[in-house]
């Protein structure tokens, strides 16, 4: 029964984390803490202890977004969505390593690790799904097919099954090519307001 | 209107005792239409502490971890007089034009 309630207030407090994110370190932390303070207090002064108790507590707390909107407004921050950072690791992360071969990949990744505006978890993903970008299908586009397509180059004999292996090869090409794409616009999505450089 | 008056209503609360967080929270949810969220007050308290109309110490508690107290400051009572005043007139001016027209 406790450890409900512990998780519910934990989901909720991290919820908030998340959506202070844009605000001024020091102001961040102390909503944080006054919020998880009178959440505690409340715990002990309502004697809130099974889940709909808790859930109540909450709710009248409010939506975690609710209150940083509200705390945006009183500290005159703006919300802001894409910074240089942002958009720099939205275009360099698929297309980066086609324009400046391998390196500009990375630098897309140094810019989606340095930016507030995404969670650790959309960080591994806009990472590893797929590293390169787009590098990997075009050169494979490029070299593979190159190698391989006897079919079209005239005089070059192809393997008996060769039709059945290029139809693989283009499915994974095209799955290659939309993958990146697709984490790319889930990472335009994921963005959360981060602080105006002002 | 009511966002830009819930500023004096916090510092009025604070005007003759300190009250730590969450009682001063349920003190202004308590009067129905003035609060929604009770989460909204802490961006608020944070922002007047921060213009110095209030401060906070910590107090122990009888029951539980220790608790933050708020306070007025002297520049706090200061803004919380000028409001009443300026309140009056204020309201005193829109009874004269609403009042009336519920009269007649």
């Amino acid at each position: 029964m406790n450890s409900t309630a512990d998780q519910l207030v934990g989901d909720y407090v991290k919820r908030l984390r998340r959506e202070l994110a844009g605000l001024p370190r020091e102001r961040r932390r102390e909503l944080e803490q006054e919020i998880s303070e009178h959440i505690a207090e409340g715990r002990v002064t309502l004697s809130a202890q099974n889940e709909a108790e808790i859930r109540t507590l909450l709710d009248h707390i409010g939506e975690p977004a609710e209150i940083a909107a509200e705390a945006r407004e009183r500290f005159g921050v703006q919300a802001k969505k894409s910074g240089w950072k942002e958009v720099g690791a939205l275009v360099l992360l698929p297309i980066g390593g086609v324009i400046l071969p391998v390196l500009g990949w990375f630098i897309g990744v140094a810019l989606l690790w340095i930016s507030d505006a995404w969670s650790t978890r959309d960080k591994l993903i806009g990472t590893l799904v797929v590293p390169g970008g787009l590098l990997l299908p075009l050169s494979l586009g490029v070299f593979g097919t190159g190698a391989s397509g006897c079919s079209t180059v005239v005089g070059t004999e192809c393997p008996p099954d060769s039709g059945g292996s290029v139809a693989w090869q283009i499915a994974l090409l095209v799955v290659l090519f939309v993958v990146p794409l697709v984490t790319t616009v889930y990472l335009a999505q994921r963005r959360r307001p981060v602080a105006a450089a002002a | 209107m009511r966002r830009g008056t819930l500023q004096y209503c916090v510092l009025a609360l604070l005007a003759d005792e300190e009250r730590y967080g969450f009682n001063l929270v349920r003190a202004l949810a308590e009067t129905n239409g003035m609060v929604t969220s009770e989460g909204t007050i802490y961006p608020l308290l944070s922002r007047l502490r921060r213009d110095g109309l209030v401060e906070s110490t910590w107090q122990e508690s009888p029951s539980g971890p220790p608790r933050r107290y708020y306070r007025l400051t002297e520049a706090g009572r200061t803004s919380l007089k000028g409001f009443r005043l300026e309140w009056s007139r204020f309201r005193d001016a829109v009874d004269h034009f609403v009042e009336r027209k519920a009269r007649s």
